[in-house]
C-alpha cells in the first residue's frame, strides 16, 4: 500500500507540469490556425481560386486512371482548414490527451503547409500558375523525407547506444560520393548501395575509435568529420567527377511501382512508384523498431545509452555495443546518401546542404524513437522541399523561412517550449570502466 | 556459499589500494567489512565482482579458485551485488532491469516479458519481497529501488550477496525494514557481505566483523564490542563518539522564522507554515525524514529560493528574500546538504574555495583584483587549522576526500565572522573520524555564543548536537522537544504526531 500512495505522490506533479507544456503546445497550435484564418483564409479574397492536379510526372503516360482537375474557392477552403487546426488545438487544450499531442501538432503543420500552397497558387495573386499538383508535391517531398529518415534512423542507432552522431551529414555526403561513381561504373544501386553503407561505416568507425577509444569530444569528432568529408568530396569531384564526367551521371534509380498498389490515385506515386532506397527505408525502419523496442539486444542497446555501469554489472560488454551501433548507424547513413544521390541522378559537391543535420533534428522532434523520426521527417522533408519549390509561385516572403521551420521546430522542443524530450541519460557522455 | 579471498592486492599506480586481504564468508553468515571511506572496501567488492582485476592474490568459491573479467561472470557464479548508487535503468521497468543481461528470450531475439515478469513475482515470493514488476524505476522511493537491486541478485541465483553502504540513502524505517530481509535472506542460506561504516548497523545485524583501515586489514571483531572499541580499530586511534557539551545559557533570538511558506521546484507548498526560533549559544537540531521540507526551508534561508510568505529574520535584520549575497553579508554560515553541488567549485583549487563567498572582500581582493598572496596565505592558515588533508593548497578540491572536502566548507564558513551558521546534513558520507571533528567545531562555534540550527536525517546526530530538537513532517514543525526525549517518541513526531499525542 505504501509503494502505491508513493507513486502517485511522484508523479502527479510531474503530470501537471506535462500538462503545462501540452498547453501551451495547443496555444502554438491555436495561433497557426488563427493565422491561416486570417491570412490564407479571409487574406485571399471571396473570389480567389486554387486548383489542384493529381497527375504524377512521372506516370501519366500509363495510367490507366485519370483524375481531374480540382477547383476550390480558396477563401473557403482555408477557412474550413483553419477550422479544423482551431479545433484540434481547442481540443488539445480542454482534453489534454496524454498521448498523440506532437501528432495532432504535426497535423496542424501539414494543414498549414497545405494551406500555405492554395493561397500561393489563388489566381488574382502574384503567381503565374494557379495549380498545385499535390502527387508531384507529395512524392517530390517524400524523396526528402526519405533522406532524412535515413539520417535520423542513423542518429536512433547511435544515440540510443549513448553516441551522438552528429557526423551523419558526412556520411550522406561519403555515401552519395562513392555511390554516384559506383553507379555509373557498374550500372547496379545494390553496389552502390553497399559500398555506401562501406564508406558510412568506416566514417562511423573513426568516429567510434576516437570517441570510445581516446574519450574524444563526440560533437566534435562528428564536425570535423562532416567539414573534413565535405572539402574532400569537393577535391575529389574536380579531380575525378569534373575530368571523367561518365563517372558521375546518369544515377536516377529506377522507380519500383509494385503491380495494382502503384496505380491507386495520390498514394500510389507516393508510397508504392517508388526506389528501392525507398522501400528499404520502410524495411529498416520496421527492423530498427522492432530491434529497439522488443529484442533482447534492444533492451541491452538502451541500457548501454541511458546507464552504461549498471550495463557492465550485468556482464554486458558497454563499448562493443557501441562500436557495433555507431558503425551500424553510419552504414544506415551512409545508404542514405546513396539514396539521395539516386534521388538526384549525380554528386554535386555541397548539395546534402544540411540535411544531415535536419535529420538529427528529426531525431530530436522524434525524441528518439524510430517512429517519431519518421513523423518528423516527414514533416522536416515537406517543409525543405517547400522551401525549395515555392518560388515559383512567387509568394511575398523569402522561401528561406520556411527552410528554417526544421530548426525552428527544434528549438522550441528542445528549450521545453512545446512538448518533453529527454535523451537517452547517457547520450555523448564518455564512458570508461574504473 | 563459501567465498574465501587470499592475499587480494590490488594497486593504482603507486597508490595500494588493498594489501593482501584475506577474508571468509560462511554459508548463512552475515559478514560485516568495516571501515572508514577511502579505506579499500569498495575496491575489494569491485575486485570481488569482477569490475577489476586484482594484482595479486586468489578468490575461492566453495574451494575452487576462480577469476572474473567481468561481471556477468561473477554473476554467474553465484555473486550478486547491490551497489551504493543502484545500478538500475532509471527509465526502465523493474522487470526489464532484473532480467537486464540475462533474459528470457522467445524466436528471433524477442524479449519474452510475460516470462521476465513471472521470474519475478516468483522470487518476489519465495523471498517476500513484493514489487511491481511493470512499476517504472524513477517513480518508486528510494527504499523499493533497493529492494529491486536486491531481487535483481535474487533473480540471477545469488549466493553470495554483496551490499555496499546500503543504509547511506535509506530512512530509517527503510533501514529497519533492510535488515529484516537481511536476517531472513541468511536464515534462507544465503551469505551476505554488509559494507558500512556505521557502527549501530553492524553492532544491530553482524555475524562477523572485519575492519579494514587503510587497504589492509586490521583485525576482526565481535558484535558484542562496544562502538567505541569498534570505533578504534577502524579509524585506528581512540574516538570520541559522544560529543562533549558544555553548559551554555542561550542569549537573545538568533534566528526567527514566522509562519513561512515556500514551494518546492514543482510548485507545491514544501514548508507550509513553519515558525521557528533559535537563539545565540544554541542549538537546534531539525529532526525529520528527507523530503519533508528541510531542504527548501534551508534553501529559503540561504535566499537560494523564494519565500512566498512569511518572514525571516536574522538578529532583527529582515533578510525574508533577501538574495545569497546579502544573506552572506548578514553574516550567516551555511554547510549546504549537497557539498559538491551548493558547496564547492570542484575543478577549482582547495584556496579558492576557501575564499568562493567572500572573493571580492578585502584583504582577497581590492579595486577589483585578486590578492592571490592573501588567498594563498588564508588557505595555508585554514588547512592547518582544520585539518585538511591536501597534497597543495593548489590541488583541486575535487581531488580530496568526500571528508575533506567538507572541512572545506566548514572551514570557509566558520573562518568568517558569523551571526548565525546553518548546517545540512554536515556530516553525511564523512566517516568517524570526521564526524567527530566537523561536531566538535559546531559545539565549539556555539560554545562561542553563535546560534545554530542543524539539519540531520541522522537521528544519532540529532541527539548528539542538540540543544533542542525541533521535528519536521510535511513543512511543518510537529514539536520542538528536549534531547532527553526517547528515540521511539522523536521517531513517532517524524510521521506527522504531535508531542502531546505521543
Amino acid at each position: 500500500m505504501g509503494i502505491v500512495s508513493e507513486v502517485s505522490v511522484a508523479t502527479a506533479p510531474a503530470r501537471r507540469a506535462h500538462q503545462g507544456r501540452t498547453r501551451s503546445i495547443g496555444v502554438i497550435m491555436g495561433l497557426i490556425g488563427l493565422f491561416t484564418l486570417l491570412v490564407f483564409g479571409v487574406g485571399s479574397g471571396l473570389s480567389a481560386q486554387s486548383s489542384l492536379t493529381f497527375n504524377p510526372v512521372n506516370l501519366s503516360g500509363t495510367i490507366p486512371w485519370h483524375v481531374g482537375t480540382l477547383t476550390l474557392s480558396t477563401a473557403w477552403t482555408n477557412i474550413v482548414l483553419a477550422l479544423a487546426m482551431i479545433a484540434l488545438a481547442v481540443e488539445v487544450n480542454l482534453r489534454l490527451p496524454a498521448r498523440g499531442v506532437m501528432v495532432r501538432f504535426g497535423v496542424v503543420a501539414v494543414l498549414f503547409f497545405f494551406a500555405l500552397l492554395l493561397w500561393a497558387a489563388r489566381t488574382g495573386g502574384p503567381a503565374p500558375i494557379n495549380f498545385v499538383n499535390l502527387t508531384a508535391v507529395l512524392v517530390g517531398s517524400s524523396a526528402l523525407a526519405m533522406v532524412l529518415i535515413y539520417g535520423s534512423l542513423s542518429g536512433v542507432m547511435c544515440e540510443r547506444a549513448g553516441v551522438v552522431n552528429i557526423a551523419i551529414e558526412g556520411q550522406f555526403i561519403g555515401g552519395a560520393f562513392v555511390g554516384s561513381m559506383i553507379a555509373s561504373t557498374t550500372h547496379n544501386f545494390i553496389y552502390a548501395a553497399v559500398v555506401g553503407a562501406l564508406v558510412g561505416a568506416l566514417l562511423g568507425l573513426i568516429l567510434a575509435f576516437l570517441s570510445l577509444r581516446y574519450l574524444s569530444d563526440q560533437i566534435i569528432v562528428g564536425v570535423v568529420l562532416v567539414t573534413m568529408l565535405g572539402s574532400l568530396s569537393s577535391y575529389l569531384n574536380l579531380q575525378v567527377f569534373t575530368p571523367f564526367p561518365q563517372y558521375n551521371t546518369g544515377n536516377l534509380a529506377p522507380d519500383l511501382p509494385i503491380p495494382l498498389l502503384a496505380k491507386i490515385p495520390l498514394l500510389g506515386p507516393v508510397f508504392f512508384n517508388q526506389t528501392g532506397f525507398f522501400y528499404l527505408m520502410i524495411v529498416l525502419v520496421a527492423l530498427v523498431s522492432f530491434g529497439l523496442f522488443r529484442t533482447r539486444w534492444g533492451l541491452r542497446v538502451r541500457a548501454v545509452g541511458e546507464h552504461p555501469k549498471a550495463a557492465t554489472t550485468v556482464g554486458i560488454r558497454v563499448i562493443g555495443v557501441r562500436y557495433v551501433n555507431v558503425i551500424v548507424g553510419g552504414a544506415i547513413a551512409g545508404v542514405g546518401g546513396v539514396a539521395f544521390m539516386a534521388s538526384q541522378g549525380q554528386f554535386q559537391p555541397g548539395y546534402t546542404s544540411g540535411l544531415g543535420y535536419i535529420a538529427l533534428a528529426a531525431l530530436i522532434f522524434g525524441r528518439w524513437r524510430p517512429s517519431g523520426a519518421v513523423v518528423a521527417s516527414v514533416l522536416f522533408g515537406l517543409s525543405v522541399y517547400l522551401a525549395d519549390n515555392l518560388q515559383t509561385y512567387q509568394i511575398p516572403v523569402p522561401t528561406e523561412v520556411l527552410g528554417m521551420f526544421p530548426y525552428v521546430i527544434t528549438i522550441a522542443v528542445v528549450s521545453g517550449l512545446i512538448g518533453r524530450v529527454r535523451p537517452p541519460a547517457a547520450d555523448g557522455i564518455p564512458y570508461q570502466r574504473d | 556459499m563459501r567465498l574465501e579471498l587470499r592475499g587480494i592486492t590490488k594497486r593504482f599506480g603507486s597508490f595500494t589500494a588493498n594489501q593482501r586481504i584475506d577474508l571468509t564468508v560462511e554459508p548463512g553468515q552475515i559478514h560485516c567489512l568495516l571501515g572508514e571511506n577511502g579505506a579499500g572496501k569498495s575496491t575489494l567488492m569491485n575486485v570481488l565482482f569482477g569490475l577489476l582485476q586484482p594484482d595479486e592474490g586468489e578468490i575461492l568459491i566453495d574451494g575452487e579458485a576462480v577469476h572474473f573479467t567481468n561481471s556477468g561472470e561473477a554473476v554467474r557464479r553465484g555473486i550478486g551485488m547491490v551497489h551504493q548508487h543502484f545500478m538500475l535503468v532509471p527509465v526502465f521497468t523493474v522487470a526489464e532491469n532484473v532480467v537486464l543481461g540475462f533474459e528470457p528470450v522467445k524466436s528471433f531475439g524477442r524479449l519474452d516479458r510475460n516470462r521476465a515478469r513471472e521470474e519475478i513475482r516468483q522470487v518476489s515470493q519465495t523471498y517476500n519481497l513484493e514489487v511491481d514488476p511493470d512499476a517504472v524505476i524513477e517513480e518508486l522511493p528510494v527504499g523499493i529501488q533497493q529492494r529491486v537491486e536486491i531481487l535483481k541478485a535474487l533473480n540471477h541465483n545469488a549466493e553470495l550477496l554483496i551490499l555496499d553502504e546500503p543504509t547511506a540513502v535509506l530512512t530509517p524505517q527503510e533501514i529497519d525494514a533492510l535488515m529484516e530481509i537481511m536476517r531472513s535472506l541468511a536464515a534462507s542460506g544465503k551469505s551476505i557481505l554488509f559494507i558500512t561504516h556505521k557502527l549501530k548497523e553492524v553492532k544491530a545485524i553482524a555475524d562477523v566483523i572485519t575492519v579494514i583501515r587503510q587497504g589492509e586489514v586490521v583485525g576482526t571483531a565481535q558484535p558484542t564490542d562496544s562502538e567505541g572499541d569498534l570505533a578504534a580499530l577502524m579509524v585506528g586511534r581512540s574516538v570520541n563518539l559522544t560529543v562533549a557539551k558544555e553548559d551554555v545559557t542561550p542569549g537573545e533570538v538568533a534566528l526567527e522564522i514566522t509562519d513561512l511558506v515556500v514551494r518546492d521546484d514543482r510548485g507545491l507548498p514544501a514548508v507550509d507554515g513553519l515558525s521557528l526560533s533559535v537563539r545565540a549559544g544554541e542549538i537546534v537540531a531539525l529532526a525529520g525524514v528527507q523530503g519533508n521540507g528541510q531542504t527548501e526551508l534551508v534553501e529559503a534561508i540561504a535566499g537560494m529560493r523564494p519565500v512566498e510568505s512569511g518572514s525571516i529574520r536574522l538578529r532583527g535584520r529582515d533578510v525574508t528574500n533577501a538574495t545569497p549575497r546579502e544573506v552572506l553579508d548578514a553574516g550567516l554560515g551555511h554547510v549546504p546538504e549537497d557539498r559538491q553541488l551548493h558547496g564547492l567549485v570542484l575543478s577549482m583549487s582547495v584556496a579558492d574555495n576557501l575564499v568562493l563567498n567572500t572573493p571580492r572582500r578585502a584583504p582577497f581582493a581590492r579595486r577589483g583584483s585578486r590578492n592571490l598572496g592573501a588567498v594563498a596565505q588564508n588557505a595555508s592558515d585554514l588547512v592547518q587549522r582544520f585539518d585538511i588533508r591536501t597534497t597543495s593548497i593548489q590541488s583541486p578540491v575535487a581531488s580530496l576526500s568526500g571528508g575533506n572536502q567538507q572541512k572545506v566548507i566548514v572551514a570557509r564558513e566558520l573562518s568568517r565572522p558569523l551571526t548565525f551558521l546553518v548546517a545540512s546534513q554536515p556530516t553525511r558520507g564523512l566517516d568517524v573520524g570526521s564526524i567527530e571533528y566537523v561536531h566538535r567545531q559546531i559545539v565549539d562555534e556555539r560554545n562561542g555564543g553563535l546560534g545554530v540550527l542543524i539539519v540531520s536525517s541522522e537521528l544519532d546526530e540529532v541527539l548528539a548536537l542538540g540543544d533542542r530538537i525541533a521535528v519536521m513532517h510535511k513543512g511543518k514543525i510537529t514539536g520542538v522537544v528536549d534531547p532527553s526525549t526517547s528515540r521511539e517518541t522523536i521517531g513517532l513526531m517524524m510521521t506527522g504526531a504531535h508531542a502531546e499525542e505521543s
